[in-house]
């Protein structure tokens, strides 16, 4: 049983990372998630001080972000608290509601533009079918990009998180990688 | 001729957009479609013709051709199931409303 080394979720020892031109887009390995959901007649609480998001929102402050993922219902995200287990802390925080650990169940890749909103104006218009007008800084949905389904958050104009399924993982990094590399 | 031609093609090929209630018009590819909304109308278990009503609840469908009332459920999106108008020839969407509000609403006019 020696020499067993964990490997990631894109399947590598490293977490992966590829720069083009315009675009960097990294798995982010330490992004803790956790679903919340309101039971019926509970009011929406404010875990760690956020006030959760409306529709199709995403907020952040210095702790923890999260966006909204349907009626009553938002996912919490947590940056380098991966290898906590934040869903029990968040449960802590948010008394009364239904609190489910999400952290494994998902690859998170972080998409970085170096030469402002354009490219990556670009990749979403190339990926995902959501009219960018109305997809500013703050904004995050759950849509299909290349028949997978994902949830897409705007961060700021110039990053994206893409959150897939761990199981087509893969598939998704090689979907992401592929379309990068070509915006110029 | 033109609509047969419409009406032969798959719903994914069709560029559909779907107004969404609460997130706006999406691409209809992101829903999954299941049927006549009047599934949300289920007969009442305890009556005494339930078993006749059941039968046409299971099997019944109108199929006109014209403005449809169908359920459709936002699969890669928030998990509502929304309760969308469609004319069956042109597939023009008419209208949109949440599945949960159409049930309530029906709920409150039956008491």
């Amino acid at each position: 049983m020696a020499n067993l080394r964990p490997l990631k979720a894109l399947g590598a020892e490293n977490p992966r990372y590829a720069s083009f031109a315009a675009l960097e887009i990294r798995e982010n390995l330490d992004l803790a998630l956790a679903s919340l959901a309101l039971r019926r007649k509970t009011v929406a609480p404010q875990p760690f001080g956020l006030n959760l998001p409306r529709p199709g929102r995403w907020v952040a402050d210095q702790e923890v972000a999260a966006f909204w993922t349907g009626p009553g219902q938002w996912m919490v995200e947590a940056e380098g608290r991966a290898e906590e287990d934040f869903a029990a802390d968040l449960k802590e925080a948010a008394r009364g509601c239904s609190v489910t650990e999400q952290t494994g169940g998902w690859v998170a890749v972080e998409i970085l533009s170096r030469a402002g909103t354009g490219p990556l104006d670009a990749l979403l218009a190339k990926l995902i079918n959501i009219d960018l007008a109305g997809f500013g800084p703050g904004r995050a949905t759950r849509t299909v990009l290349d028949h997978m389904t994902c949830f897409v958050i705007r961060r700021s104009e110039t990053h994206v998180a893409v959150l897939g399924a761990r199981s087509f993982g893969a598939s998704l990094w090689h979907a992401l990688e592929i379309a990068s590399r070509r915006i110029e | 001729m033109k609509a047969a031609l419409v009406r032969s093609r798959t719903y994914s090929e069709v560029k559909m957009l779907i107004p969404h209630p609460v997130l706006g018009l999406r691409d209809a590819r992101e829903f999954a479609y299941l049927g006549d909304a009047r599934l949300i109308d289920r007969p009442d278990p305890s009556a005494p013709d339930a078993e006749a009503a059941f039968c046409d609840y299971v099997y019944l469908r109108d199929n006109p051709a014209g403005a449809h009332r169908e359920l459709w459920f936002h699969e890669h999106g928030d998990h509502s199931w929304l309760v969308v108008t469609r004319n069956t020839i042109t597939h023009e969407i008419l209208g949109a409303e949440l599945a949960h509000d159409v049930a309530l609403a029906r709920k409150r006019s039956v008491k």
